[in-house]
């Protein structure tokens, strides 16, 4: 969350800096499919296309509060949707992306329904039912999916006037596309449909007096997320061109949710991370050990859980936090309160504004409030 | 603020006696039936003081009102039934809980706190310039009741003390623009002089909004100076009622149920 709280911030030299990473990011994200081979620009693709699925996998369980092991049953919805539509009628890959994001919103609000009577670890078998029957109905449903053989269709291709080779063009289309579900992503969470989904993971009864529809908003974020998924997953047809009930087996949707927390909840540049991580990190520890990249992979999550346990992306905030703790009183304590002193996020200079101009003065204890409710959120959520 | 605060004996001389009228209320929880049957009435633009020894039924009473808790009997607010509705619905029709222990949402900034507040005024529809000066202006209107809330805007709510969360979440429930502000045990935990302020916000805006107020409080001496009416409760029965003035001057009576001296602070 403190991210959100940073970026929102109006600091100048904040939003200066925040427009530079951007510009940065972007001039490195077009400029890469022409610095790396072939091979690299489709591993880009993939992790930006996961990056969706995984963005609204953190919609629902970092921003919403919910769980789902059955992401990977959204993301194939999406998959067979643009796989088959391209297979039978003649359109554009194009016209199979709304169609994929409308079915699985809706797929999505249907399977919120149980979310509303569940939580927590039965919500989560549920949701990993899903994921376990998606691939043998797929497979009985042959006429439509092809069965266990998959559908193999085409894979987008770069149009005559772009000059571009067939990956690159996948990778700026995907590009765009990942750009655009990022920002509706972050959007969304600072509208009021995003702060009522907030206050609802943070508090429930308090959120229900306000009048949140808790049912409405519950139901809504499993919509979203599912949505996000399924948009993942028609991408990953245009780019891979084959589907088979193998590509999405349940391990999909647990690789989703451990990408999730490995790259970091209710972060907005976690999805990203956590998608590189869930691309390279298996190719990696194939190189390490052919013979059990599972193993290293585990070993992996494991390690970065223990290093990092807000994840991947609130790693640069708890470095920063632990060279604070470690940095000389002298320099730092001499006019502050040790209560500034232990909260390095929260800005100093807005709490040392607002402390002169309360009312209370500190020479009388009795006045100061004493009771400090909470720490600041120094990072993330859990 | 300036007034020594000797109680209100001033009434709001409303013309709606009945604005929320109870009657009859039962609720509990499960097995465990708190309310025994409870009447009172408070009158459109006062503040009604629930007082009583823990487990009395006080926050009980409050979620009733709002929906947190089934009840049997009547709740009418304005004519309109209240019993059997959500909390949600009940926060439609006007009513605004602030529960007891605040209920911030801690990892939104203040200032989010206070647009879900307006969660209902900003619906389809009414997302026009008109609705979102409307809450502008609401806004302003909080942070000029609590000023140290305007400092800590961008700030998360999960980092105040506790009396500004307190403020905050009062301030959450007003932009709701209710009709009817239920404060449950706003003191708990704050520091006297943090409460005495606190209390002194509540005057200011039932003053200003005309809004009615039905506050749950232990500190019977601090709810007492705001309130109109007074209402002691004991194991789930209202055992005195009457202006609030009158329970001040009823001091044996009130050290009885409230186990705290009222004349006391008199002398000091």
């Amino acid at each position: 969350m403190s991210t959100i709280v940073a970026t929102l911030g109006t600091d100048r030299s904040r939003r200066l800096r925040a427009a530079l990473t951007v510009l940065l990011a972007a001039a490195l994200a077009v400029g890469a499919p022409f610095y790396f081979a072939p091979f690299q620009v489709f591993q880009l693709t993939m992790v930006l296309l996961y990056a969706v699925a995984l963005a609204g996998l953190n919609l629902l369980v970092g921003f919403g509060g919910q769980i789902s092991l059955g992401h990977g049953a959204f993301f194939a919805a999406g998959a067979y949707t643009a796989a088959v539509m391209l297979d039978r009628y003649d359109i554009g890959h194009l016209a199979t992306l709304p169609v994929a994001a409308a079915g699985c919103f809706l797929l999505g609000l249907g399977f919120g329904v149980p979310a509303l009577r569940l939580r927590g670890l039965y919500l989560a078998l549920v949701t990993l039912a899903f994921a376990v029957f998606l691939p043998p109905l797929l497979k009985r449903l042959e006429p439509v999916t092809g069965g266990s053989m998959g559908l193999t269709v085409d894979k987008l291709q770069p149009p005559a006037w772009s000059g571009l080779a067939e990956d690159q063009w996948m990778y700026f289309v995907v590009l765009a596309v990942t750009a655009v579900a990022l920002l509706l992503a972050r959007n969304l969470l600072r509208s009021r449909v995003g702060r009522a989904l907030l206050a609802v993971r943070d508090n429930e009864s308090a959120a229900e007096v306000m009048g949140v529809r808790l049912a409405l908003h519950k139901t809504l974020a499993f919509a979203w997320s599912a949505m996000f998924a399924g948009v993942a997953g028609c991408l990953y047809t245009w780019v891979i061109g084959f589907v088979s009930p193998d590509s999405f087996s349940f391990v999909l949707s647990i690789t989703l949710l451990a990408g999730l927390v490995v790259g970091g909840l209710a972060s907005l540049y976690g999805p990203l991370l956590g998608a590189a991580f869930v691309m390279y990190v298996p190719s990696v520890s194939q190189d390490v050990s052919e013979a059990a990249p599972g193993v290293v992979f585990g070993l992996l999550i494991i390690a970065v859980m223990f290093v990092a346990p807000t994840g991947l992306a609130g790693l640069p905030g708890r470095v920063r936090a632990a060279v604070a703790d470690r940095l000389p009183r002298t320099t730092a304590g001499l006019d502050r309160t040790p209560e500034t002193e232990s909260a390095p996020d929260t800005e100093p200079e807005s709490r040392a504004a607002s402390e002169p101009s309360a009312t209370v003065t500190p020479a009388d204890p009795a006045v100061v409030d004493a009771e400090p409710v909470g720490a600041p959120p120094r990072t993330e959520k859990e | 603020m300036s007034e020594p605060t000797t109680g209100r004996t001033e009434s709001a001389e409303s013309a709606e006696p009945d604005f929320l009228k109870v009657s009859d209320l039962h609720a509990g929880y499960g097995q465990a039936r708190v309310l025994q049957g409870l009447d009172f009435s408070v009158a459109r633009g006062e503040v009604c003081a629930i007082l009583g020894p823990n487990g009395a039924g006080k926050t009980t009473t409050l979620r009733a009102l709002c929906g947190m808790v089934r009840g049997r009997g009547s709740v009418t607010l304005n004519g309109t039934e209240l019993l059997g509705r959500s909390p949600e619905q009940a926060a439609r029709l006007g009513v605004a809980h602030v529960p007891e222990g605040r209920g911030t949402f801690n990892d939104l900034t203040v200032e989010e706190n206070l647009r879900i507040g307006a969660h209902l005024r900003t619906g389809l529809g009414r997302r026009g310039r008109a609705g979102r000066a409307a809450v502008a202006a609401d806004l302003e209107r909080i942070y000029d009741y609590f000023p140290k809330l305007r400092q800590r805007s961008r700030q998360a709510a999960g980092s105040l003390s506790g009396g500004e969360q307190q403020m905050l979440a009062i301030g959450r429930a007003l932009m709701l623009r209710p009709s009817l502000l239920l404060l449950d045990e706003p003191s708990l935990g704050l520091a006297p002089l943090v409460t005495r302020e606190l209390f002194e916000i509540v005057r200011a805006v039932n003053e200003e909004e005309r809004t009615t107020v039905v506050v749950v409080e232990q500190n019977a001496q601090l709810a007492l100076d705001v309130a109109h009416q007074a209402h002691v409760l004991e194991a789930g029965r209202l055992v005195l009622s009457g202006p609030a003035a009158q329970i001040r001057e009823d001091g044996q009576v009130a050290e009885v149920y409230l186990g705290v001296s009222v004349s006391s602070r008199k002398a000091g």
